[in-house]
């Protein structure tokens, strides 16, 4: 039991949107009044569902048009740039998907210990420290300054000091040439040609011509498998139904073209010529052959090798599951990983999901951090903050353990960030829910909040007048007097905040005592403490009520309706679920 | 010890005694004390603030190390007085914690790092930042510590390099660093 910070975390309303049948079927065990009106309903922040809705206020957003809250469930997201977070260059969208989410210039991680890459010349410079500035000199190796790696130990050189995506992409590790996709498909489209060309080519004679250029038994990567696999099936689709060619080529389906069409037009017409002319040509499809077709037999002594290396090189030459998991392909051993291009990141915009409204927009470029919009709920509805009423006492450890059946008293502060007085409602259910029913009450449950107006500008109307005085009345009571929050009384106000007094009796965490005293539950499943029960959390339904002018729109920041009449002062009103997490319950 | 302003008006704390190349660096304000011998190398940097204890077990420092800032050297509890031997090139970063019997040639320790009594380093090691070497441990050539107590062995070769880089930066702190050899002699 560490250190406590208390927290107010509120629920974003879209969980309650959701159609009811979506609540029959997974509503958790716990909850009592499954039966109830979703409105009537206390708010359970232990319901296993609550931990989905229940965020921050910093972590929401809020839509002036739909004056709502919006939670990360209840927002859109939209890509607006991606960047690699190395070198901090924008890559066109385009290029992410023909490319692929890594940075494709030179930016690496060490596979070892994911530090950042550097390159540098193996040959050392006669001039030493500007060795690696300088153009010339020879070879290039990635070097890891943390944990020394290089790509020399995984037999990788690079020709050039730039560009090492694409070069790395030719180099296995040990230095023998990657054939390319592209070398692959030309050495594929060579081979066809010439069988074609040659008159009656039997299999083996293609067998023949093949082993001139790529063998066919030879073992592939990943990568490679999965392309000569494509290929080859592809190739075999065109061939078995060439009416339908033009669909398939290109793994695209193609749905515009009039072959296409005129096949499903086929599907409802009771069989046209085109079905006819596929069917026909069924039974001509093979499964592919050999590894140029993307066949990989397991040989049953493949393991074989492995286990030798296991036993030879031992523990340290295989990769940690960390370290695995960073690759792209399955990799036993430290010889075999390979440097991790930069993961791209993303600037997102959000958008309402109701009203597709953009709630927020970072500027696109990578070195500014400025939003373009940024709707936060932190400007729209109040904000609360928990503190301990009483001073800390010398023996207490923490204000915020608190000892079971014994009053404790809590100081809410409600922040209004809006240029409106508002009007706040607020109501806790007299026990919270859960197996430890504490006892709540808000001495205050009623209270206006003043406009969170210039402070310059509030101390030239101070004067007289005002709101000041009202709290250096509150607060001398509270210091000289009987040290004892009233209730229906504010305990302390200021500009732009009250503070509230929350008065909480916790339950005893012990099971003993007798049957009576027990809530149903506890009697239902009995048993020890659970995880975060001695958590003492308040449910909170907050109604917040202002009245926003319509002509004060744009400064105001409340756009949305009451757009022909500028005159009419509009009434706005927001409610929802709050928990506070006001203390520990301390245990004996 | 009595490193800080405020003990100064007590009397000074007897001078370790010491063994002092004439090209070595070393900053006023390098603390030396205890009771056994201290040897420096030559071109060796002892930057201001860093603290050698020679309390419990001499301390030998070899050419062309750089021991930096707030490190502190030599062994900080009794133990066996067999002394502390660190080895050419060698190079203590910020902070570091050093009670090890023997460093190899060329090896780095980074800043924070921690080796423990009578540890031995061997040649051409790297013990990253944080990272900790136990009590008698004994870590072979070329290791490499990092991040949460991870180890490997470096095969790049390229030690020969290093340590030239170690003497260009001896060069750089000898222009920097006020050298203050005849306080300590």
């Amino acid at each position: 039991m560490s250190t406590f910070m208390p927290y107010a975390y509120f629920q974003c309303p879209c969980t309650d949107s959701f159609p009811q049948s979506r609540n029959l079927g997974d509503e958790s065990p716990v909850s009592v009044s499954s039966s109830f009106d979703q409105d009537d309903r206390t708010f359970d922040p232990r319901a296993p569902r609550a931990n989905y809705s229940l965020y921050p206020l910093e972590h929401l957003l809020y839509c002036e048009d739909c004056h709502q809250i919006r939670c990360p469930r209840c927002v859109l997201d939209e890509i607006v740039t991606w960047y690699c977070p190395n070198c901090l260059f924008e890559v066109p969208s385009s290029t992410v998907k023909s490319e692929g989410n890594r940075c494709t210039r030179s930016c690496f991680q060490c596979p070892i210990c994911i530090a950042p890459l550097s390159v540098s010349s193996v040959e050392p410079h006669p001039e030493g420290l500007g060795a690696e500035n300088l153009t010339v000199g020879g070879p290039y190796v990635l070097n890891c300054a943390h944990c020394y790696w290089s790509s020399k130990e995984i037999g990788i050189q690079f020709d050039k000091p730039n560009g090492i995506f694409a070069q790395l992409a030719k180099i296995k590790n040990g230095g023998e040439p990657i054939i390319t996709a592209r070398e692959r498909r030309k050495d594929r489209e060579e081979r066809n040609r010439d069988t074609s060309a040659g008159p009656a080519v039997d299999e083996d004679g293609v067998q023949e011509e093949r082993a001139a250029n790529l063998d066919p038994n030879e073992i592939l990567d990943a990568e490679s498998q999965f392309s000569n696999l494509k290929a080859f099936y592809q190739s075999q689709l065109a061939e078995a139904s060439p009416t339908s060619a033009l669909t398939f080529s290109g793994g695209d389906y193609g749905y515009g073209s009039p072959g296409a069409l005129s096949r499903i037009m086929g599907l409802y017409t009771g069989g046209s010529f085109a079905d006819k002319k596929s069917k026909s040509k069924k039974g001509m499809m093979r499964e592919a052959q050999d590894a140029l077709e993307g066949l990989q037999i397991v040989s049953p002594t493949s393991e074989d090798e492995i286990i030798n290396r296991l036993q030879t090189e031992g523990w340290d030459s295989t990769a940690s599951t960390v370290q695995k998991d960073e690759q792209s392909t399955y990799t036993r051993f430290i010889n075999d990983l390979r440097p991790i291009a930069h993961l791209l990141r993303t600037k997102r915009a959000k958008r309402c999901k109701t009203c597709r409204h953009i709630l927020s927009k970072p500027e696109p470029k990578v070195q500014t951090t400025r939003f373009r919009i940024r709707l936060v709920a932190l400007n729209c509805i109040p904000s609360i903050s928990i503190n301990p009423l009483s001073p800390l006492l010398p023996g207490q450890k923490s204000a915020f353990l608190v000892t079971p059946l014994k009053p404790t008293q809590f100081l809410l502060t409600f922040t209004n960030p809006l240029f409106e007085i508002v009007k706040v409602n607020i109501a806790t259910p007299a026990q919270t829910p859960g197996r430890f029913a504490n006892k709540v009450t808000v001495l205050c449950p009623q209270f206006e909040i003043g406009a969170n107006t210039d402070a310059w500008e509030e101390a030239l109307r101070e004067g007289s007048k005002g709101i000041e005085r009202e709290k250096r009345r509150t607060k001398a009571e509270a210091t000289e007097g009987q040290h004892q929050a009233e209730a229906g009384k504010v305990w302390e106000r200021g500009r732009n905040w009250v503070s509230v007094v929350v008065e909480v009796v916790p339950a005893s965490l012990s099971f003993e005592g007798p049957d009576f005293m027990k809530s149903e539950e506890m009697l239902r499943d009995g048993g020890a403490l659970r995880e975060d029960e001695d958590v003492l959390e308040i449910p909170v339904f907050v109604r917040v009520d202002w009245e926003a002018d319509a002509a004060h729109d744009e400064s105001g920041g409340l756009s949305g309706g009451g757009r022909g009449e500028s005159e009419v002062r509009e009434k706005r009103e927001l409610a929802y679920w709050c928990v506070l997490g006001v203390g520990r319950i301390a245990q004996d | 010890m009595s490193s800080s302003k405020r003990v100064s008006t007590a009397p000074a704390a007897p001078k370790s005694p010491t063994v002092l190349a004439p090209t070595l660096v070393i900053g006023e304000h390098a603390v030396l004390t205890g009771t056994y011998l201290i040897t420096l190398g030559s071109n060796t940097v002892v930057h201001p603030r860093t603290k050698l204890n020679s309390t419990y077990a001499p301390i030998t420092i070899g050419n062309n190390c750089i021991i930096s800032e707030r490190s502190i050297i030599g062994l900080q509890s009794p133990g066996s007085d067999q002394g502390m031997t660190i080895e050419n090139g060698v190079v203590v970063e910020v902070g570091a914690i050093v009670e090890a019997k023997s460093i190899g040639e060329g090896s780095i320790i980074e800043v924070n790092a921690k080796i423990g009594k009578h540890a031995v380093l061997g040649k051409h090691c790297k013990i990253g930042p944080m990272c900790e070497v136990g009590e008698h441990e004994i870590v072979p050539d070329f290791t490499v510590l990092f991040g949460n107590g991870m180890r490997r062995i470096d095969r790049s070769g390229v030690e020969d390099l290093k340590l030239k880089m170690v003497a260009r930066q001896v060069e750089i702190l000898r222009k920097l660093i006020p050298n203050n050899l005849a306080k300590f002699k």
